[in-house]
C-alpha cells in the first residue's frame, strides 16, 4: 500500500492557500491543509476542504469528442488534433490570422497560459487572445497603471494583519478569500477600525465600524467624498504628495466638488457617517484599502479603481507594509494568466506588443514574424463573431456560457462561428457548443505554477495520473502547435517553459522550479538572487517618471438606472459556497447541500410590497432577458435592490446583465442594470 | 529523538514486525504524513507536533489510519505516536473504527516546550517507547478567565466568537474523533444551510454535544479555524464538566466504557458501534 501526501495549490480563488492532496495506491482520498503555508496556515475555506472531490467526478472528459451528425462522438487523439489542425489552416487560408480567437483560462498553470500566449501570436498569427480576467479586473490592470504604474495588488495578504485601518469597497471578503478575511478579523481583534462600503449587508459588516451603504455604481462619489473631507481636515500627507506623486492640483480641483452633502445626494450614503469614516481611515497609521468586483465590473470600472489609488496616495499609503491597494483576484492563477500575456495587447510581463523593441525580442526567440495590431477582448470577439468577422475560436478552460454578459447574445455569437474548440475537463455549457472537444487535466493531475493575487508564484505538483485519455492543457497546446507544422513548441516539461518564461519576462527573471520547490516567490522576483517582493512602490512608483499619478476622476451614472418599467436595480456576484460557473462545486456534495442552485435577495419590504413569500419562484426580467428563480427574502439587500448569484446555469443571472462596458477596459457592467419582478402565478416551492 | 525512531522503525520493518510505519515524511522543508514501508526512505522520517496522524478524511469521513486497514486488513501498521494521538487511537479502537491488535504504537514523549506550547495535561503516551516523560501544563489561562465570567458574559464571548464562523467545517474535518457518515452538522434540518454565519449556537453546539465525551483534546479543531474561534478552550470546559458527570475521561484506558455510547442498562449499543454511527 502506498499512502502519501502531494503539497499543492489550491485551484479556486487567488488567496493562493496551500494544501497536500492526499493519495492512497494512486487515488484521491482527501485535502489536508499545509500548516507551514504562509498564508493558509493548516486552514482552508469550505471550498479548498472539498478541492479533491469534483477531480473524480464521473462526468469528466476522459476521450476527444467530435461533433458529427448524430451528435458528439468519441474519436482519436490523432484524429481530434488533425481535424482541428486542418480546419485552423483552411480558416487563415481564407480568411486570414484575425478570423481567429481564443480563450486562455484563469484555472490553467501559467505554463499553459504563456503556451496558448504563444500558439496564438506565433502559429495562429493574431493578437485576438483574452480571458476571464477582462470580466473581473481589467479596470485593475489598466487603472492602477495609469496611478503607480503596476496593475497588481501592492501589498501581501499576511501584513492587513497589521493594519491600523482597513477599509473595504466592493469585495465581499469572508464569502470569496476566506482566507484573506482571516486576517482581517485578525487586524480587528488586535484593534484596527473597519469601514465596508458595500450597497449589500455582507458577511463582515458585522464586524465593521462603519458601513456605508451606497447606491449601486456610485463608487467614484463615495471615495472623492472621502478625498474632500480629508482635504477640507487638513488630513492629507503632504510630504508623501510632494515628495513621491504628480498631479495633486487636479485632483484638489475635481474632489473639492464632492461635498459630504453633495455625496449623500449621490450615493444616499448619510454624510455625517461618511465624515467619520474619512477621518478614520485618514488618521490611520497603516491603512489598507481591499477591493474587488464591486469595484471593477462597472462602466466606470476604471475610474472607481483610480479612485481608490488617489485616496491611498492622498494620505500615504503607498509603498509601506500594512498599506495599499489591494485589489483581490477571483480566480486561482487569473494574476498568472494577466502576467503571462493572455491578454490583447501585451506578451508576458505586461510588454506591449505596439512596442517594435519587444516585439522583435519576441519574434527573435520565437523563430516568426508576430501581429503588431492589439487583438480583440472578451465581448469584443462576441460582437465580431456575431458580425461574422471572427469565424473560429479556441476556448481553454473557460465557460462564457455562463459567465459572460448576456448569455443569449453569447449563445449567438458562438452558434455564428464556423469552427469552436473547447478544451476543458467537464463537458461544460460552451464545451456543448463545439465542433471538437479536447479532454484537459485538472490540477491535481499536472505540474506548473499559480500566481496568486498577492503576486506568490507557487507551484502545482501532480498527486495522480490523468484520467483516462485526458492530458494536461500545455501538452495538448504542443500537440496541436505541432500538428499545425510548428517546430517551436518541443518542450519536454512545464520547467522548460517556465525557462523560457523567465528568459523574456524580466518580473519572473529569478523564478525557477528549483527554487519554488520550497516555498512561493512574489515578483517582481528579477535575478535568481531576488528574494521576492512582498510590497510595491517602496522607494519609487512603476510609472516611467518614479512619481504616483493623481487623476481627477468625475462621477459618471451607470449606463442603465431603474425607470418604471424596470425598477429594481440588479447587482450581481457570487456566494460562498459556489464557484463562478459551477463546473466544480456544483459536483462537490457538500456544495451542493449548502446551496442547491441560485436565488434572488429581495429586501423585505419590497417582498411585502409585491406580496412574495420566501422560497416562491419568481420572473426577474431585463431588457436582455427573463429567468425564473426562487426568492430569498433577506435584509442583506436594501429596497430596490436585487442580487443574484451567477453560478447557476438554470437560474442565469447573466442571462440579465447589461453587456455595455467600460471604455477603456472593455469590462462589462455586472453590478447594476434595472430589473423587474414578476410573479409566477400558481407556483410556490411550500 | 529522531535517530532512535528511525532506528526503531528500521528494526520494527527489518524484522517484520510490521509491514508498513505511519510517520511524518519531509520533502523540501514541508513535513507531511507518509506511510514508510522502504527502510531506504527512513531517512525522511521526522517528528513534529505540526500534523496528527489520527487525522480525519474527507470525503469518506474515515480516519486516515482505518481507511488503510479498511484497504487492507491484514498489514501491520507500526504508528509513531504521541499522547494525544495514542488517546485517539484509543477512543476509535473502542468506536470500531480502527483494530488496534493490527496496529502496534511506537509512543513518544513531547517535550517540555511542546506540552507548554499545546497546553497539553498529559504530554506523553502509555505505551512510552522513546523520549522522557515530561510535566503536563495543569493551567490553562483562557480557561480560568473564562470561569471567572458571569454566565452573561461567558454567552456574549462565545456568541462574539461563533459569528466568525464562516461554516469551512475544518473543525470538524481536522477532528480525529468526528468520522460519522451522516454528519448532522451538514443537515438543513438542525440549522439553515448555505448561510453566514450559521445559526448560533446551534452549528457548532452540534459537534460539541456529538463528540463531548471522545474529545481527546488534541486542539486540531482550534489549528483547523481560520477565524481563530478557541475551540480548544471550549472542549476543556466540556471535558470538565463530562469528568464532574460521568467521571470519564477520553482516551485514558482502553477498557472504560464511553458513558454516552452506554444505553440504559449500561450495556454499550453495539449494533450501533459496529455501523460507525
Amino acid at each position: 500500500m502506498e499512502y502519501k501526501n502531494i503539497l499543492t495549490t489550491c485551484p479556486y480563488c487567488g488567496a493562493g492557500c496551500g494544501f497536500y492532496l492526499q493519495v492512497i495506491d494512486g487515488e484521491l482520498v482527501g485535502v489536508l491543509p499545509c500548516k507551514s503555508h504562509p498564508v493558509s496556515q493548516g486552514k482552508l475555506c469550505i471550498k479548498g476542504w472539498n478541492a479533491h472531490e469534483f477531480v473524480g467526478s464521473p462526468d469528466r472528459l476522459t476521450k476527444p469528442l467530435i461533433k458529427r451528425d448524430t451528435g458528439f462522438t468519441v474519436a482519436s487523439w490523432d484524429e481530434a488534433l488533425s481535424t482541428v489542425a486542418k480546419k485552423f489552416k483552411e480558416c487563415e487560408e481564407s480568411h486570414g490570422p484575425d478570423s481567429f480567437a481564443v480563450l486562455s483560462s484563469a484555472k490553467c498553470t501559467n505554463e499553459e497560459n504563456y503556451l496558448m500566449m504563444k500558439f496564438t501570436r506565433a502559429v495562429l498569427g493574431t493578437n485576438n487572445i483574452d480571458h476571464c480576467a477582462r470580466l473581473c479586473h481589467a479596470s485593475t490592470v489598466v487603472g492602477l497603471v495609469q496611478s503607480f504604474g503596476s496593475g497588481a495588488m501592492t501589498n501581501s495578504i499576511r501584513e492587513l494583519e497589521d493594519a491600523d485601518c482597513i477599509l473595504i469597497i466592493g469585495s465581499n471578503t469572508a464569502e470569496q478569500h476566506p482566507l484573506i478575511a482571516r486576517y482581517i478579523l485578525r487586524a480587528k481583534e488586535k484593534g484596527a477600525k473597519l469601514i465596508v462600503v458595500d450597497p449589500r449587508a455582507i458577511t463582515l459588516v458585522q464586524f465593521a465600524d462603519y458601513h456605508l451603504r451606497q447606491r449601486p455604481g456610485t463608487d467614484v462619489a463615495v471615495l472623492n467624498g472621502f478625498m474632500s473631507v480629508i482635504l477640507n481636515d487638513g488630513l492629507e500627507d503632504k510630504d508623501f504628495i510632494k515628495e513621491r506623486t504628480e498631479g495633486i492640483e487636479e485632483l484638489k480641483k475635481t474632489v473639492e466638488k464632492y461635498t459630504p452633502e453633495h455625496v449623500e445626494e449621490i450615493t444616499h450614503i448619510p454624510k455625517d457617517k461618511l465624515i467619520d469614516a474619512a477621518r478614520t481611515y485618514a488618521k490611520a497609521e497603516h491603512a489598507s484599502i481591499i477591493y474587488s468586483m464591486g469595484i471593477t465590473q462597472h462602466t466606470t470600472g476604471v475610474d472607481n479603481v483610480i479612485s481608490t489609488a488617489n485616496l491611498a496616495m492622498l494620505t500615504g499609503n503607498v509603498g509601506k507594509p500594512s498599506t495599499g491597494v489591494n485589489p483581490l483576484r477571483g480566480q486561482n492563477n487569473v494574476q498568472g494568466a494577466c502576467d503571462m500575456g493572455a491578454l490583447p495587447n501585451v506578451y508576458s510581463g505586461y510588454q506591449s506588443v505596439t512596442d517594435e523593441k519587444t516585439r522583435a525580442k519576441f519574434e527573435n526567440a520565437w523563430k516568426v514574424k508576430l501581429p503588431e495590431k492589439p487583438g480583440a477582448t472578451v465581448v469584443e470577439m462576441m460582437n465580431e463573431a456575431m458580425k461574422g468577422n471572427i469565424k473560429a475560436m479556441y476556448i481553454m478552460g473557460e465557460n462564457p456560457m455562463i459567465s459572460d454578459p448576456d448569455i443569449g447574445h453569447v449563445r449567438e455569437a458562438l452558434k455564428s462561428l464556423k469552427f469552436l474548440v473547447v478544451q476543458d475537463i467537464f463537458l461544460t455549457e460552451t464545451a456543448q457548443l463545439a465542433d471538437v472537444v479536447f479532454p484537459a487535466v485538472s490540477y491535481a493531475e499536472k505540474e506548473g505554477t499559480f500566481t496568486s493575487t498577492e503576486r506568490l508564484v507557487q507551484m502545482v505538483r501532480k498527486a495522480i495520473k490523468p484520467l483516462g485519455e485526458s492530458k494536461a492543457d500545455w501538452q495538448i497546446i504542443c500537440d496541436l502547435a505541432q500538428a499545425m507544422g510548428s517546430k517551436e513548441f518541443e518542450y519536454g516539461s512545464p520547467a522548460e517553459v517556465m525557462n523560457e518564461v523567465t528568459s523574456l519576462t524580466p518580473s519572473y527573471g529569478g523564478i525557477t522550479y528549483e527554487r519554488l520547490q520550497r516555498g512561493g516567490l512574489q515578483w517582481p522576483c528579477p535575478s535568481k538572487e531576488h528574494p521576492g517582493t512582498p510590497y510595491l512602490h517602496k522607494e519609487k512608483f512603476a510609472r516611467a517618471d518614479g512619481k504616483g499619478k493623481f487623476l481627477g476622476i468625475e462621477f459618471k451614472e451607470p449606463a442603465e438606472l431603474p425607470d418604471e418599467e424596470y425598477p429594481f436595480i440588479l447587482t450581481t456576484g457570487r456566494t460562498m459556497f459556489h464557484f463562478h460557473t459551477g463546473t466544480m462545486t456544483r459536483r462537490t456534495s457538500l456544495l451542493n447541500k449548502e446551496v442547491p442552485t441560485g436565488y434572488v435577495e429581495i429586501a423585505p419590504a419590497d417582498a411585502k410590497r409585491l406580496a412574495i413569500i420566501k422560497g416562491e419562484f419568481v420572473l426577474i426580467q431585463t431588457r436582455r432577458g427573463q429567468i425564473k428563480i426562487k426568492a430569498l427574502i433577506t435584509e442583506r439587500v436594501s429596497e430596490g435592490i436585487i442580487f443574484i448569484p451567477f453560478h447557476f446555469a438554470e437560474c442565469a443571472a447573466n442571462v440579465l446583465t447589461n453587456p455595455a462596458l467600460d471604455p477603456v477596459a472593455k469590462i462589462p457592467e455586472y453590478k447594476v442594470c434595472a430589473a423587474k419582478i414578476e410573479k409566477v402565478q400558481g407556483t410556490s416551492s411550500y | 529523538m529522531i535517530g532512535n525512531i528511525r532506528d526503531l522503525a528500521r528494526k520494527w520493518l527489518e524484522d517484520k514486525e510490521v509491514d508498513a510505519i505511519f510517520a511524518l515524511r519531509e520533502q523540501n522543508g514541508y513535513l507531511a504524513p507518509y506511510l514508510f514501508t522502504n527502510v531506504d526512505k527512513l531517512g525522511s522520517m521526522e517528528i513534529s507536533t505540526q500534523y496528527r496522524l489520527s487525522y480525519t478524511c474527507r470525503p469518506s469521513k474515515e480516519n486516515i489510519l482505518s481507511l488503510m486497514q479498511r484497504k487492507e486488513p491484514s498489514t501491520r501498521i507500526g504508528i509513531v505516536a504521541r499522547g494525544c494521538e495514542e488517546r485517539a487511537l484509543i477512543e476509535l479502537a473502542k468506536r470500531s473504527q480502527i483494530d488496534l491488535g493490527k496496529t502496534k504504537i511506537m509512543g513518544i514523549a513531547c517535550t517540555q516546550e511542546e506540552a507548554i506550547e499545546c497546553k497539553c495535561e498529559r504530554p506523553y503516551p502509555d505505551n512510552l517507547v522513546l523520549g522522557q516523560k515530561v510535566e503536563g501544563v495543569s493551567q490553562d489561562e483562557n480557561v480560568d478567565a473564562l470561569l471567572n465570567k458571569s454566565i452573561t458574559e461567558r454567552l456574549a464571548f462565545w456568541r462574539y466568537q461563533f459569528s466568525k464562523c464562516i461554516k469551512c467545517y475544518g473543525c470538524r474535518n481536522a477532528c480525529p474523533m468526528c468520522f460519522c457518515k451522516d454528519c448532522k452538522m451538514e443537515q438543513g434540518v438542525f440549522t439553515e444551510t448555505g448561510w453566514l454565519p450559521p445559526e448560533i449556537p446551534m452549528f457548532l453546539f452540534i459537534r460539541f454535544s456529538h463528540i463531548s465525551e471522545r474529545c481527546i483534546w488534541c486542539g486540531e479543531c482550534e489549528k483547523a479555524c481560520p477565524v481563530d474561534i478557541p475551540l480548544l478552550t471550549l472542549f476543556k470546559l466540556l471535558r470538565r464538566d463530562i469528568k464532574d458527570l460521568f467521571d470519564y475521561e477520553a482516551g485514558m484506558d482502553m477498557t472504560q466504557e464511553a458513558p454516552l455510547l452506554t444505553t440504559l442498562d449500561e450495556m454499550p449499543m453495539k449494533e450501533e458501534l459496529a455501523s460507525g454511527i
